[in-house]
């Protein structure tokens, strides 16, 4: 097998979900939550390549596959509730939506 | 036979079927005639049982019909089933046709209340409650019907559910014979442990083998029921309470239904009761005793149903006299004979306080004789009756439970007699102080009421009110020819098919008590005649009047014994456990969530940020545990 080996990729893997979780944790806009979770979602997806070319099959592909459907279902709910907080003048900062607080 | 005997037990249960599913949809007077009309084919069916076991041998008249088993435990069975005997197919047949006239006469009575056909439907449940309670070949559904009697009572009694008074007797009546009932359970428990059967027959077998302990605690148990449901000392206090009920209702429970069922468990159960001698002198004891209490409470009411049912409780205690000396055919033949004059006598004055617009106390009645010409000699044929003079029906039956009661010749025997005689002055003073004041003296105005018609018309009532009194005076006045003292009894002959008596009078015995009791009445009507020509009261005593007024106090004693002391309890358990300490914890209970949720809530910031963090932070310490523990 050519190439770097299966360690490179988990490096760049943890240093995307890293940022991403950053990002989630520390940005306020929703819109930029989003984008984070997105490469949180694709550190994910470049581990599980990353193993199934190790491996040898298939499955790990596969659920890339699955990840990345669920990712773009999830980005088309998320962009939706984005855009209807818009709509009511809302203020687009996560820390004010908080009706929930116990 | 045994068809017959079905018909009569289904016939009112499906009347009161009928017209409580038809509701609505049928009238009010439509009601009437189901229950009238089910209630006589009641009596028809009874009249088919009755013929075909007269036609049967003498010594095969018991039958035994079981439609299917009802319970079954182990070796232990009970089934649906019916014993028609001679004693039983008496009972139907008093049950069903008194029970049936004095619906038909309620149809008259009752036209225009409001609530009709719920009246009906009680009046059919308690004639089938009645029937199943005498046509039962088990003692357990024998409980059944005495249970359902005391549910149908209840209803009755409480079926003005308007007026506080009504109400409060209902519950009187039910809570007093729900202690009968218990007794009654707990006797029937007993035959079960010990004989392993509630069938009659195998039970009367059975009781033979067993410990007099347990026989006198069965026979006590069964006396204890019997005790309450006739209204006997010391479970009588319901009896005149239950006179807020409807006066049909009254003349229900007082001739055809309910206070005769004691009469019948203690002639019925007598093989039990033989064994434990000593339980049987105690019913003819209390019998006696409520005899003369009853008599003498009656001197001093003033409503005229009250006197008339003190009368009952006097009556009846004749009736457990006579069983409780072994007269079985006597104590039933005075059963009969006096549901048609307490019937009778029900019934006419249902029609007197229907003639003066619901007015029931004798001070301000009077003079009804000519108003009431019918109802008059109906009243006195009644009252005749039931005083005891020849040859109406009471003096048949009555003398001859008085003469047994001399037949048996010891300290007791004496006794009882010397009592039943007693109890016959009492008869006659009070019953006549009741004709005298209602139908005699100075005439009373009826006051009109405006605008109630139920009680516009102020003559004797329809038709269908006269007819079953008539046939109630003809029954009354001829019904007791069924027994002549050694010239022919076929009455008594017939119960003992199912009762042998222990004690039999001689005619002498019979005759000469007859005359004793005859002069004695006499003398009671003569006292109530003076008296009420002097126009003074028979008891002239200050304080025995108070006493008999209070009803010897008993309701004061119970109240002092049993309600006072369990309110007493009640009210400190409220104050010291239920406040402080239920109803304490609870708010504690309470509180202490609202508090701990409290502290639980500050963690749900609504902050997403935080939320990501904790989730980030516990990934984390669990990479950290997984990785240390490995």
């Amino acid at each position: 097998m050519s190439g770097p080996g299966v360690g490179w990729y988990l490096i760049v893997a943890a240093a995307l979900f890293g940022i991403g979780s950053l990002g989630v944790m520390l940005r306020r806009s929703p819109l930029i939550v989003l984008l984070s979770l997105e490469i949180m979602l694709n550190g994910a997806n470049l581990a599980l390549i990353a193993f199934a070319r190790q491996v040898g099959d298939l499955d790990g592909q596969i659920f890339a596959l699955a990840v990345m459907a669920v990712a773009a279902a999830e980005v088309a709910i998320g962009l939706g509730l984005i855009v209807a907080m818009a709509r009511r003048d809302m203020a687009l900062d996560v820390d004010q939506a908080s009706a929930l607080r116990g | 036979m045994v068809a017959g005997a079905w018909i009569c037990l289904l016939a009112p249960l499906g009347g009161a079927l009928a017209i409580t599913l038809l509701g609505p949809w049928i009238s009010r007077r439509a009601a009437g005639y189901v229950s009238t009309l089910t209630t006589f084919l009641a009596f028809a069916g009874a009249l088919i049982a009755f013929f075909g076991l007269w036609s049967r041998d003498a010594h095969d008249r018991e039958q035994l019909s079981t439609a299917y088993t009802w319970l079954a435990a182990g070796d232990f069975q009970v089934g649906m089933e019916i014993l028609v005997d001679p004693l039983s197919t008496v009972m139907m047949l008093v049950v069903s046709g008194v029970g049936g006239l004095i619906v038909w006469y309620s149809m008259g009575y009752m036209a225009g209340d409001d609530e009709e056909r719920r009246f009906f439907a009680y009046m059919s449940l308690f004639v089938f409650s009645m029937l199943l309670l005498v046509q039962a070949g088990n003692f357990l559904l024998l409980l059944v019907g005495w249970g359902l009697v005391g549910l149908a009572s209840y209803l009755l009694i409480g079926f003005w559910h308007k007026r506080p008074e009504a109400v409060a007797a209902a519950k009187k009546a039910f809570v007093m014979n729900a202690i009968g009932d218990a007794t009654f359970a707990l006797a029937i428990v007993l035959l079960i442990w010990s004989t392993g059967t509630l069938e009659f027959s195998a039970v009367f077998e059975g009781v033979d083998g067993l410990s007099s302990t347990a026989v006198n605690l069965v026979a006590l148990g069964l006396l204890g029921g019997a005790v309450a449901k006739s209204a006997q000392i010391p479970l009588h206090t319901w009896l005149p309470d239950a006179m807020e009920g409807p006066t049909p209702v009254s003349a229900l429970i007082h001739a055809a239904t309910m206070v005769t069922a004691g009469v019948y468990l203690l002639v019925r159960a007598h093989p039990i009761f033989e064994a434990a001698p000593d339980i049987q002198s105690l019913a003819a004891i209390l019998g006696a005793v409520t005899l003369l209490v009853a008599g003498l409470v009656a001197l001093v009411q003033w409503d005229i149903k009250r006197v008339i049912a003190y009368s009952t409780m006097s009556q009846i205690g004749y009736m457990f006299l006579g069983a409780g000396i072994g007269a079985y055919g006597f104590a039933i033949f005075h059963l009969m004979t006096h549901a048609f004059f307490k019937a009778l006598l029900f019934l006419t004055a249902g029609v007197v306080i229907h003639h003066l617009s619901d007015e029931q106390d004798i001070r301000r009645m009077g003079g009804l004789k000519s108003a009431l010409p019918r109802t008059h000699v109906a009243f006195l044929i009644g009252t005749v009756a039931l005083v005891g003079l020849p040859p109406f029906a009471g003096f048949w039956s009555k003398d001859a439970i008085v003469a047994s009661a001399l037949a048996r010749g010891d300290a007791l025997g004496w006794t009882l007699f010397v009592a039943g005689l007693l109890g016959v002055l009492l008869t006659g003073a009070y019953s006549f102080r009741l004709y005298f004041a209602v139908f005699h003296g100075k005439r009373v105005t009826v006051t009109q009421q405006t605008g109630d018609s139920h009680h516009a018309q102020h003559g004797e009532g329809p038709m269908s009110m006269l007819v079953p009194v008539g046939i109630l005076a003809v029954l009354s006045a001829i019904g007791g020819l069924l027994y002549i003292p050694g010239v022919w009894h076929p009455f008594t002959h017939w119960i003992e098919e199912t009762g042998e008596p222990l004690v039999e009078a001689t005619t002498g015995q019979d005759y000469l008590t007859s005359a004793i009791s005859v002069a004695l009445g006499i003398a009671g009507i003569l006292l109530a005649r003076r008296a009420f020509q002097l126009d003074r009261q028979l008891v002239t005593m200050p304080s025995a009047w108070r006493v008999f007024e209070h009803k010897l106090y008993f309701d004061e004693l119970y109240d002092a014994l049993f309600y006072r002391p369990g309110a007493a309890l009640a009210n400190a358990l409220r104050r010291r456990v239920e406040e402080p300490v239920i109803e304490g914890s609870l708010d504690e209970i309470g509180s202490g969530t609202i508090f701990a949720s409290g502290g639980l809530a500050r963690v749900q910031s609504g902050l997403l940020r935080t939320y990501a963090l904790a989730i980030a932070f516990s990934v984390c310490v669990l990479i950290v545990v997984f990785v240390a523990v490995r």
